[in-house]
């Protein structure tokens, strides 16, 4: 199983930057990813994900600054590759080859065998519910499919350091639950997990969210942090008897240093946390209500505004 | 150090996914056979059906009995030159032989320059046949009583003596055209597919991401490079033994050599060729850029490394470029071992040198390459 042999961080920039031509990739970057976590990188098209994941990895040298990879600088970064998983998004599997040769195939480049490599693939193959279809051609497979066994061929040799890149796409919501349980089921044991997406939703599951933007990291925090960052708060919905008893509730609630407006026929209150919500319904008495959370994507929407 | 577990990991997974494409080990295994038989008849040098045309306008009869006699003809026979001309632009006669008491023309149509040589030198020895029935006829008015034991004494004493050819087979015996195609095509065939299928293959590991999944796996380039020579060796062995056995029972070219000597030089090309292909894939981004490469890597060397014809038929001028090529050698290599028996030892220099040079250069550019690709 996974045991971490280093407790620093598992990825450490700091000042790195990368020029494509006239294209300034990375912009004196600093991340740092602690060990044992889920991290995010989220972010618009272009704004330096992949590339960072890249120079990770050692596939692409950087200009300038500091990169260290579990402890090590970067340069010594091909000493760490048994310990390291990387899915790109290229799907990276052999169309002409079955299912469990494919895991074969990166079980063995890892130096795995015989029984172990057996265990390894039946206990991968069942997490990515694709143990009916081991005797099937990989090209055979449909789309999503195909997406979960290149996980499981990234996972063959338990890394420590899993980066992948947008993971999930084309993944059902069930079996994207299967794959965030097995996920901190890994980081439990030790593992760190590097993650880029476009799904907010699936940044919400990870306990620390950067924001890149233009070659820069923007904002890092746990989602609940993003969201305070960019100064959205929770607000409660109040549904009550009729307009003109919303109104009234309205300026009550105002009377009382809360902020609230009447929006499509119901109350609006913003909460600097969900504990006032007590103190609302002490003043007033809703026929129904509802609570709203702000999400990831606002928040980032927001932090854009601001970045304008 | 090279893991030679890895290396066998690769090679394994070549030789599945291989096995798995009935169409290309068809391929691999039927089309040197069937290359074979067609060279095989195409070179065996024989002609027929050669419409000929003769004109006689009084001409003796050794020279009509001669064309006459010639089985590759087909013989017209034709009342003028006229005729022969018309049907000779027509396309209806192949040429034509105007045949009087003192002269001879032929008439000839140029598109094709072998018939039109067959043509020539059998007119040119139907009168060399002539000549000699004259001769003899003179001979024998000037000699008709003589005895025969004095025969070829005065003969030589009274005409002027021509010079005898002699031909003597320093190895061999007088081998047919096949006999020297044969190892030749061996070689060329071996690293036709060796060629395409190395060079497809690296650029599928680059087009479905492989490559940069291994650029972050234990396994280094050179592993990947040995592993794909391990399992592609194994294919360009079952490819020259059904290509040998051709060659050898189908047209009785000679093995006079060892067999594991000349398969040392087919896995010795083999390759060179699969480093050449690994190397060059970096330039094509799709099969149908692949296949561009046939006629810039393929076409040059069986017209330049003396696959059909010898080297020394060459333009001079372009020579210097058939001594680069890796198929001159496999040519030069493979005829020595079959035909002559060559050892190892024989073909050590210059062949079997080159072939390991070429290889070793070209797979370090092709690792430098895989490395360039991604810094």
């Amino acid at each position: 199983m996974i045991s971490s042999k280093y407790a620093g961080p598992a990825v450490f920039a700091r000042k790195i930057s990368k020029r494509f031509g006239k294209l300034q990739v990375l912009k004196n970057l600093d991340i740092k990813i602690p060990n044992a976590t889920t991290y995010c990188l989220l972010g618009p098209n272009g704004s330096g994900k992949t590339t960072f994941i890249r120079a990770i990895v050692g596939l692409i040298g950087l200009d300038g600054g500091d990169l260290r990879v579990l402890g090590e600088p970067v340069k010594g970064v091909a000493g760490l590759y048994s310990r390291i998983g990387y899915m790109t998004q290229h799907k990276a599997l052999y169309p002409d080859l079955t299912l469990q040769e494919n895991l074969e195939f990166f079980a063995g480049l890892y130096g795995i065998r015989g029984l172990a490599a057996r265990k390894r693939i039946d206990e991968l193959l069942d997490m990515v519910d694709l143990k009916p279809h081991r005797g099937r051609l990989a090209g055979d497979l449909s789309g999503g499919m195909y997406q979960r066994l290149s996980l499981a061929c990234t996972l063959i040799h338990e890394p420590e350091l899993l980066l992948l890149d947008e993971p999930t796409v084309g993944v059902d919501p069930r079996l994207r639950q299967t794959f965030w349980d097995y996920f901190n089921r890994l980081t439990s044991q030790g593992a760190t997990i590097l993650i880029t997406t476009h799904l907010m939703d699936e940044a919400e599951r990870c306990r620390l969210v950067g924001y890149m933007r233009d070659g820069r990291l923007e904002a890092q925090g746990s989602p609940d942090e993003l969201k305070s960052l960019a100064g959205l708060k929770p607000d409660l919905q109040l549904w009550m008897q009729d307009e003109s008893a919303s109104y009234s509730a309205a300026s009550l609630l105002a009377d009382h240093g809360f902020s609230a407006r009447v929006e499509e026929g119901a109350v609006r209150v913003e909460l600097a946390s969900e504990s006032q919500a007590a103190e609302v319904l002490r003043l007033v008495k809703p026929l129904d209500l509802r609570m709203h959370e702000p999400t990831l994507s606002q928040a980032f929407l927001k932090l854009g505004e601001a970045d304008r | 150090m090279i893991s030679w577990d890895r290396v066998l990991v690769v090679a394994l997974r070549v030789v599945r996914q291989l096995k798995r494409d009935r169409r290309t080990i068809g391929m691999i295994t039927l089309a040197p056979v069937f290359l074979m038989v067609l060279f095989g008849y195409a070179l065996s040098g024989e002609m027929s059906g050669v419409r000929l045309g003769i004109v006689d306008v009084g001409a003796d009869g050794e020279v009509r009995d001669h064309l006459t006699s010639v089985k590759d003809f087909e013989i017209l026979h034709l009342g003028s030159e006229s005729d022969a001309e018309k049907m000779i632009s027509e396309g209806r006669l192949s040429g034509a032989v105007v045949m009087g008491k003192t002269f001879m023309r032929v008439l000839l149509d140029a598109s094709s320059p072998q018939v039109a040589g067959l043509i020539t030198s059998e007119a040119g020895a139907a009168l060399q046949k002539a000549g000699d029935a004259k001769e003899n006829t003179r001979e024998g008015l000037l000699l008709s009583p003589a005895s025969p034991g004095s025969y070829m004494e005065m003969k030589q004493q009274i005409l002027p003596a021509r010079p005898v050819m002699e031909i003597r087979y320093v190895y061999g015996y007088d081998l047919e055209m096949m006999d020297s195609v044969g190892p030749a095509v061996l070689g060329l065939v071996v690293f036709f597919f060796t060629f395409l299928m190395a060079a497809i293959s690296f650029l599928r590991e680059r087009t479905l991401g492989t490559l940069e999944k291994f650029m972050v796996s234990p396994l280094t380039r050179l592993e990947m490079i040995a592993g794909y020579l391990a399992g592609f060796s194994l294919f360009s062995l079952i490819q020259s033994a059904t290509t040998l056995l051709v060659v050898i029972f189908v047209f009785g070219v000679p093995m006079r050599g060892s067999v594991l000597t000349a398969f040392l030089v087919i896995l010795l090309l083999g390759g060179a060729a699969l480093t050449l292909g690994s190397l060059l894939s970096n330039f094509a981004r799709s099969e149908f850029q692949v296949v561009q490469f046939i006629p810039v890597v393929i076409l040059p060397q069986t017209v330049l490394s003396g696959v059909w014809w010898p080297v020394q038929s060459i333009p001079a001028s372009v020579r210097p470029i058939s001594y680069l090529l890796p198929l001159t050698y496999s040519s030069d290599a493979l005829r020595q071992v079959m035909l002559k028996g060559a050892s190892i030892g024989d073909i050590i220099y210059p062949d079997l040198a080159f072939l390991a040079g070429f290889f070793i250069i070209t797979l370090a550019a092709a690792i430098a390459m895989l490395n360039r690709k991604v810094g």
